[in-house]
């Protein structure tokens, strides 16, 4: 059962809207999730990324925006996808050996596939850093 | 006088029930009010779509009324939606600066009771055009809470609804 004024709103409602909702609600719940899992209090996310405490309360609050940027850094602090591409894979392992990256490359499995499964991993070698760019 | 039912307003989310208050005597509860006051509101059509997607989408299907989305207490009662703001890309989202508020008591994270609401135009409730509204809420909920501490309201948990002391739907306080 659904009120018939929600259902004539909804029936209004932009897609973009919608989407945004959802989007931003599982951001704001996944980053409180991964701080209590984890133990984090404010203060010490606050040292680990070298803020004020006060400006993580505000991204905590919500009265800091949330960048591109401010993502990837709680990302890469609490080590868990907070973003991700759909199609993409998750898993980009980047191994740091003697100057040399090495990584593996996933091929979307929904896509038609044109070559044998084991040419889908491919490694490679270069001796510098601008090959690490995912 | 001064007597409201307690009725079921959307029950197809997979998280979480969302009932709401209708005086007795009165033919259209306060959420249906407050939404169908504001919609073809040029000024407010789209903030009114943003509110409902919240409620529906983000807590109804989603994730159920946990804390990380109810947190903007405001004694009795919880202003949706939750505080906060986006940038994504291009796109600025300003929960902060949000211009409606529904009022909602928590009951568990899978049942929750709304309110009517109003336009936030001042620094606090009190001075805000909404003020009677949210002394409304206040009101309702107390009830609510009263009445749940008395046995009045049971909560269902395993059919995810709220009945009466016999166990039926309809509750009349």
């Amino acid at each position: 059962m659904r009120s018939k004024v929600a259902e004539r709103i909804l029936a209004k409602t932009p897609e973009d809207i919608k989407i945004f909702a959802r989007l931003y609600g599982d951001l704001v719940v996944k980053i409180h999730s991964i701080l209590k899992e984890k133990g984090y209090s404010q203060k010490l996310l606050a040292e680990k990324l070298d803020k004020k405490p006060s400006e993580i309360h505000k991204w905590l609050s919500g009265e800091h925006n949330f960048t591109l940027r401010s993502i990837a850094k709680l990302q890469a602090e609490l080590g868990e996808t907070l973003l991700e591409v759909p199609g993409l894979q998750k898993q980009r392992n980047f191994q740091h050996t003697y100057g040399k990256t090495t990584f593996k490359v996933y091929v979307n499995k929904t896509k038609p596939q044109l070559k044998p499964d084991w040419k889908n991993e491919v490694f490679f070698e270069t001796q510098n850093d601008l090959a690490d760019v995912g | 006088m001064n007597i409201f039912e307690l009725k079921l307003w959307d029950d197809e989310g997979q998280r979480c029930t969302f009932y709401t208050v209708q005086w007795d005597g009165d033919s259209v509860n306060e959420t249906d009010k407050f939404f169908t006051k504001y919609e073809n509101e040029p000024e407010y059509e789209e903030t009114v779509q943003e509110l409902l997607s919240f409620v529906l989408y983000t807590i109804g299907e989603d994730h159920g009324a946990v804390d990380a989305l109810f947190n903007r207490f405001e004694n009795e009662v919880t202003g949706l939606p939750v505080q906060g703001k986006i940038r994504l890309g291009e796109f600025t989202y300003h929960y902060p600066q949000f211009s409606l508020r529904l009022y909602a008591l928590k009951i568990t994270e899978e049942i929750v009771v709304l309110f009517g609401g109003g336009i936030k135009d001042g620094p606090t409730n009190q001075t805000s055009s909404l003020n009677m509204k949210w002394v409304e809420a206040c009101g309702f909920a107390r009830k609510i809470t009263d009445a749940q501490r008395d046995g009045l309201i049971m909560i269902d948990e395993y059919n995810r609804t709220l009945t009466n002391h016999l166990g039926g739907d309809e509750i009349i306080l």
